[in-house]
């Protein structure tokens, strides 16, 4: 194992202040070398990969198995049959039920939870540093032998049921479900909400063919980080998921998201706020322009300092939580600003918002802005790295997009390597705001004197 | 980007990823079984200022957190949500460093920053780089010294915050249910008993002499602490620090008021109509026993046992036996931990459960964990709440890029004047007995030292 040091290069972004040493902003002094924690990798006959990452003095260890499958690979009409699966592969093995499971993992100083998302289903936990060896054994319990007790099977059922009607309440869950649904239409990459039948529908028996058509070696991840003996937890990884079978191959559905410049209205009847969702796809990890959108995204809205939460948020008082993302998916990628803005303000929101991406196309940032935004993003790398979790994040965000090792080690030079006018490329390219799905969830009694300026910032207008 | 949103009443939820900090591949590593032990060296400046260094040299980073021993219980009684308002205005620039630049400073420098209001403090925190330590200190103690308050930024902050009122209570779905509601049934006094967030019409008629006067009561050296974790030398904070806080003037602060609650002796019940729910939600929450007593450090054991993890009472009896509900929320002060707060608490529980299941089913089988836990517990039972206990200690120490551990060594050294009693916490939680157990349940979970609240969807009108 040999550690990595990365020279970092953060150039100190002062303003110009007085002389005088109490009403000046001092130096900072020379930025350290970041030394990248190391992990050894070993991969089992059948297929299944353990990384072990010793990191930090906390007695403490986090365990964490990510098997690439998920709510991806329900088939149409049974949404949620992964989470059904997860929530019943909680309830314990074959030889520890959930109360004698969570008794022994309490007594360990952890939980056990299960974690099913769209592409992945993460299982483990923390435990005190100690125990790490049994707590590997009993998650290779529950994974390799889950019980699917008949028993648990209507009121997981009904645990969901319940879940619907909460999610059905949220005005972020009724705009994403849309927005997604647009873009992606039937695939499950739409997020779509189950319908009632359709959990009725689902049976333990489905539950368990799932688990036995999705599962296996191939295509499972351990990760191991923090306080650990590491050839006791080598051993019990090889003991108790050395013999399980290799299963199926790593396989995603392909799927393209559908670029489309709707805009839908979902009334949300005296709603003091509305709850905007707008974006387009966008280059996907693969792409050679990714590391340009990414500082893209954090310039324009990606960040506290990003330009449209400056002006929606710092100079207008209209929202109190916007942000953009990219979201990432398998082949894919969409960059989406999200906002809660008050009702009356949202055609101004627009407006704003409009104006920024718009500006962004005019004009590339100037150099001081854009290398905040690298710095910002480089310090976020190292603090990802900085911690036994958020080293298994970024191990595990690398495997899931087969990303190779020179990622980590070019990070930062490929993050300090986008130019202004790379940015204001990507704005173009890809960033075309009339030509983005809107989402809008709120009122629609005060939306109504406000669609002449909202439907007027999606007219087609030469920014450039 | 990752966002985490506890319950608002912070400045903006960017942040990173929060997650469990561990440390440098060749520092001494822990025996098994063996606690922790966090150096600490505390001391005060002239002007009444505590000052907390804690090194930890495992990743070039370093936290900066003040916090002013001022919180939402003693904002003016005309002006609810002040405390969390002016917690906003400590982002909105000084003479010195307009507005904008403190956000710059961190985060354009590789860096995050927050502030949050809570019951008895409110806290500004940075996570930065270890090289950005001098202008960190430096801007902290800016505007510590003076804020440059003016009327634009007092009206754009007053639109920030009411969205942010907007988007966790009013226009969500169990919104402010029930961390802000029950601390406004349970308690009598008005100082805990009132609506933190704010009423929208308070935040409006907050004007820039309130925003001035608060300032110069409670933003104070001699009201407040700093701390300091993660990579540092400890000769040059210590030198900054003199630099740039020693001059600052101590300000004369006004008598504490009186937070006493009565001694509750019959049980409350309410109900209340969410219009944005379609399933009931209940909460039973109990007045805590004082900070720091030996009933006190049961009641977190307690907790343990009742309600953290798949192996508590109340999971087993509600979500596994019974399907009431898929998951039970609890424990001692929703807003935090049982360790950052000063003044009168709850523990409490809550969970969402279906209409077709009748309230006092719940409070049964809470009833019948109680009944049990006073009956059962055995010194095998204290070990196991021990074990757990202990597990999430080390995760507040040593997690959360030190701000977990900040929040401590803050609250320690303002509250009791002590920041190395975050050595002494697992020696106080041994000293709980079986028999401690049993009549602190019997002295304080007691139905009679309880309130129960009820969100029921509203009645539809049929057309």
């Amino acid at each position: 194992m040999k550690n990595l040091i990365l020279y970092t290069s953060f150039a100190l972004l002062l303003s110009a202040t007085t002389a005088e040493a109490q009403t000046q902003l001092p130096a900072a002094g020379k930025p350290k070398d970041f030394v990248l924690p190391a992990s050894k990798k070993i991969e089992l006959p059948n297929g299944l990969k353990l990384t072990m990452v010793p990191y930090g003095n906390i007695p403490k260890v986090t365990v964490r198995v990510v098997v690439k499958t998920g709510l991806v690979h329900e088939a149409k009409g049974e949404t949620w049959l992964a989470r059904y699966m997860g929530k019943l592969m909680e309830e314990g093995s074959l030889q520890n039920d959930l109360q004698s499971l969570s008794k022994k993992v309490a007594a360990m100083g952890g939980r056990l939870s299960i974690n099913v998302g769209m592409e992945s289903i993460s299982i483990g936990g923390s435990v005190l540093s100690e125990y790490a060896p049994e707590f590997i054994r009993l998650i290779a319990e529950v994974l390799t032998t889950p019980a699917f007790p008949a028993a648990a099977g209507e009121r997981l059922k009904n645990d969901l049921k319940r879940e619907l009607t909460v999610r059905k309440g949220q005005p972020d869950a009724q705009a994403q479900q849309e927005f997604f649904s647009i873009l992606f239409k039937d695939h499950p990459y739409a997020s779509q909400f189950p319908t009632e039948e359709g959990l009725n529908a689902l049976t333990v028996e489905k539950a368990r063919d799932f688990y036995n058509k999705q599962f296996g070696a191939q295509r499972t991840s351990i990760y191991v980080a923090g306080n650990f003996d590491a050839a006791a937890v080598n051993t019990a990884v090889s003991q108790s998921l050395g013999n399980w079978a290799k299963g199926p191959a790593i396989s995603y559905p392909p799927v393209k998201a559908n670029k489309s410049s709707e805009l839908v209205i979902i009334d949300r009847p005296n709603a003091p706020q509305s709850t905007l969702f707008l974006g387009t796809p966008v280059p996907d990890v693969s792409s050679p322009e990714f590391t340009q959108m990414e500082i893209t995204n954090s310039l324009l809205g990606g960040s506290f300092g990003s330009r449209i939460t400056r002006n929606i948020r710092e100079d207008k008082g209209y929202t109190y939580s916007p942000y953009s993302a990219v979201m990432e998916r398998q082949s894919n990628a969409v960059w989406y600003e999200k906002a809660d803005v008050t009702s009356e303000s949202t055609g101004a929101s627009l407006f704003e918002i409009s104006k920024e991406i718009r500006g962004l196309q005019a004009a590339p940032p100037p150099a001081e802005e854009l290398k905040g935004i690298q710095n910002y993003e480089a310090g976020s790398f190292v603090l990802t790295n900085s911690s036994a979790d958020g080293i298994i994040e970024q191990l595990n965000y690398m495997d899931m997009f087969g990303l190779k090792e020179t990622y980590l080690t070019n990070r930062i030079k490929n993050l300090y390597s986008v130019t202004p006018a790379q940015v204001q490329n990507m704005a173009r390219k890809y960033l075309n705001y009339e030509d983005m799905t809107l989402v809008i969830v709120g009122d629609k009694k005060q939306l109504e004197s406000q669609m002449n300026t909202i439907n007027d910032t999606r007219k087609k207008k030469k920014a450039f | 980007m990752k966002f985490s949103l506890r319950h608002g009443l912070r400045k903006a939820f960017y942040a990173l990823c929060l997650v469990p900090l561990t440390t440098m591949a060749n520092d001494p590593v822990p025996k098994a079984g063996k606690g922790m032990t966090i150096p600490v060296e505390y001391y005060k400046l002239a002007n009444g200022l505590k000052v907390v260094l804690s090194q930890d040299k495992h990743a070039p980073i370093v936290t900066v957190a003040v916090y002013y021993n001022i919180g939402f219980r003693i904002e003016p009684k005309n002006r609810t949500g002040f405390a969390h308002l002016f917690e906003h205005m400590m982002f909105q620039g000084s003479k010195n460093f307009p507005k904008g630049e403190f956000d710059k400073l961190t985060e354009r420098n590789g860096g995050f920053n927050n502030g949050s209001t809570r019951f008895d403090f409110t806290n500004y925190f940075e996570v930065m780089p270890s090289h950005m330590l001098e202008p960190i200190l430096w801007a902290e103690a800016d505007r510590m010294k003076a804020l440059d308050l003016n009327q634009a930024a007092l009206t754009n902050q007053q639109g920030v915050v009411k969205n942010e009122v907007k988007v966790n209570v009013l226009n969500r779905p169990y919104g402010g249910f029930p961390w802000l509601d029950m601390p406004q049934y349970a308690n009598e006094n008005w100082y805990n008993a009132h609506n933190f967030y704010g009423d929208l019409k308070d935040l409006d008629s907050a004007n820039l002499e309130d925003v001035k006067s608060f300032f110069s009561t409670y933003y104070s050296p001699n009201n407040a602490a700093l701390v300091i974790v993660g990579d540092f030398e400890i000769a040059n904070a210590k030198a900054w620090i003199d630099k740039y806080f020693s001059a600052i003037p101590a300000s004369q602060l006004p008598a504490k008021p009186d937070l006493t609650e009565p001694v509750q002796q019959k049980e409350k019940r309410f109900s209340k109509e969410d219009p944005l729910i379609s399933k009931p939600a209940i909460a039973i929450a109990y007045k805590m026993p004082e900070r720091n007593t030996p009933q006190y450090y049961a009641m977190g054991m307690i907790s343990e046992l009742l309600v953290e993890g798949k192996d508590s009472k109340l999971f087993q009896h509600l979500v596994q036996e019974k399907g009431y509900t898929s998951n039970i929320n609890g424990g001692i002060n929703y807003l935090g931990n049982m360790f950052n707060y000063n003044g009168p608490m709850l523990w409490m529980m809550d969970c969402i459960y279906d209409g077709t299941v009748n309230a006092d089913s719940i409070i049964a089988k809470v009833d019948q964990s109680l009944a049990e836990l006073e009956k059962e517990v055995t010194q095998e039972s204290i070990n196991l709440a021990m074990v757990k206990m202990r597990s999430s200690l080390y995760d507040n120490l040593g997690g959360f890029y030190g701000i977990g551990l900040a929040d401590l060594l803050a609250c320690f050294a303002l509250f009791d004047d002590n920041p190395s009693r975050v050595n002494q916490l697992e020696a106080a939680f041994q000293q709980v007995t079986p028999e401690l157990v049993r009549s602190t349940i019997r002295d304080y979970l007691r139905p009679t030292n309880r309130t129960i609240l009820i969100s029921q969807p509203a009645k539809k009108e049929t057309k």
